[in-house]
């Protein structure tokens, strides 16, 4: 039963050689989903390529459907899964601010990660950015710590929220995905035609 | 001649598996911003270490003579780079070169990303996570916290993407 390494199934050493093939996994997609061109993913931002957005909400559903179907079929336990805590604010002007370096920088740190290694030279100062963004964030931490760790709201999920069943929850998720994204390549044609 | 990128689905579902196999094996999310900071202080570390020891942000991960870079995302981001030279490579897309829009130097191009970077760098922290470990592994654990960041990314991309139109189009 998973998670294996929280279950002591695998040690330690087999979890970080987990981690370098799966992220080999995830950089391989990456890039053969054109998120190492900068002119693609900002393109989002002018609804002239959709591709980005869809990507990630394919992403979101498959893993969503996987987590909890999993927990359903009883193979994994989320008792000993780590949940991403909820800190609504920060994490709202947080998204602005990333937002805003994502429409100036064209990449995430993923993505640039993953473009560096292709040769790509705006990655590389992309990268560096991110770098000194982290040390200006870190070494000023009494600025915003008290910001920083405001409005807690613990492990805080949809389901919770609108107060349904988490399986309604992720059919919803789903439902969104696909309608989400309808919408944009609909916006899409409308704003650039159909061939960009 | 480069290949033809993958489909958005079958894109998407890649990386939703590779989000799979580490829920199931690791009990948590891929990462990607995490790695930038274990480097950011394993080199601060280097150059101040008793200003990274006394720091209150940066000294968890340097308490007891641990080593940043022995962590997961670092060892994940490892793998990024050696699945996208791969891809790269393969692709025929491996290239030394400036990717931009045609209407901007490419000083102009390296100063947007560095502007671009810095901002990252610091929402990524502000946030606990960034595209990777908090909008995706947080949007499929259905967390309120990184919908509303992902939400909030696109309101940030789309109210300055006018502004910087000269950059892209």
């Amino acid at each position: 039963m998973g998670p294996l390494v929280n279950n002591g199934i695998i040690s330690g050493g087999i979890n970080s050689l987990a981690a370098v093939l799966i992220g080999a996994l995830f950089g391989y997609a990456l890039q053969r989903s054109g998120f190492t061109d900068p002119r693609k993913i900002a393109a989002t931002f002018y609804m002239k390529d959709v591709d980005v957005p869809i990507v990630m909400f394919t992403a979101i559903v498959t893993a969503s459907i996987g987590l909890f179907g999993l927990s359903l079929l009883g193979l994994i336990d989320l008792g000993k899964f780590y949940f991403l805590p909820s800190y609504l604010l920060p994490m709202i002007v947080a998204g602005f601010i990333f937002g805003i370096g994502m429409a100036v920088g064209g990449l995430c740190p993923g993505t640039s990660i993953a473009a560096m290694v292709t040769g790509k030279i705006d990655a590389m100062v992309f990268v560096i950015g991110i770098f000194l963004g982290t040390l200006i964030f870190g070494d000023f931490y009494p600025q915003w710590d008290k910001f920083y760790n405001s409005d807690s709201n613990g492990v805080y999920r949809l389901d919770q929220l609108f107060n349904i069943n988490i399986g309604l929850m992720v059919l919803l998720v789903v439902l969104f995905a696909v309608f989400g994204s309808l919408g944009m390549k609909k916006l899409q044609s409308l704003f650039w035609g159909k061939h960009v | 001649m480069k290949k033809k990128l993958w489909n958005p689905i079958f894109g998407g579902t890649m990386i939703g598996l590779a989000m799979i196999l580490t829920f199931y094996i690791s009990g948590r999310g891929l990462g990607a911003s995490g790695s930038i900071t274990s480097f950011a202080v394993w080199v601060q570390n280097l150059i101040a270490p008793t200003y990274t020891k006394s720091s209150e942000y940066f000294s968890p991960y340097v308490a007891n003579g641990a080593n940043p870079l022995t962590d997961y995302m670092v060892f994940m981001a490892i793998g990024i780079m050696i699945g996208s030279f791969a891809a790269g490579i393969i692709s025929k897309s491996f290239k030394f070169e400036i990717l931009k829009g045609p209407n901007i130097s490419n000083k102009g191009r390296l100063i947007y990303a560095l502007i671009g970077g810095i901002l990252i760098g610091f929402a990524a922290r502000m946030a606990r996570g960034c595209t990777s470990g908090q909008a995706l592994v947080g949007g499929a654990e259905l967390s309120v916290g990184s919908w509303a960041f992902m939400f909030s990314i696109f309101a940030g991309g789309f109210a300055v993407a006018y502004f910087i139109r000269r950059e892209w189009l």
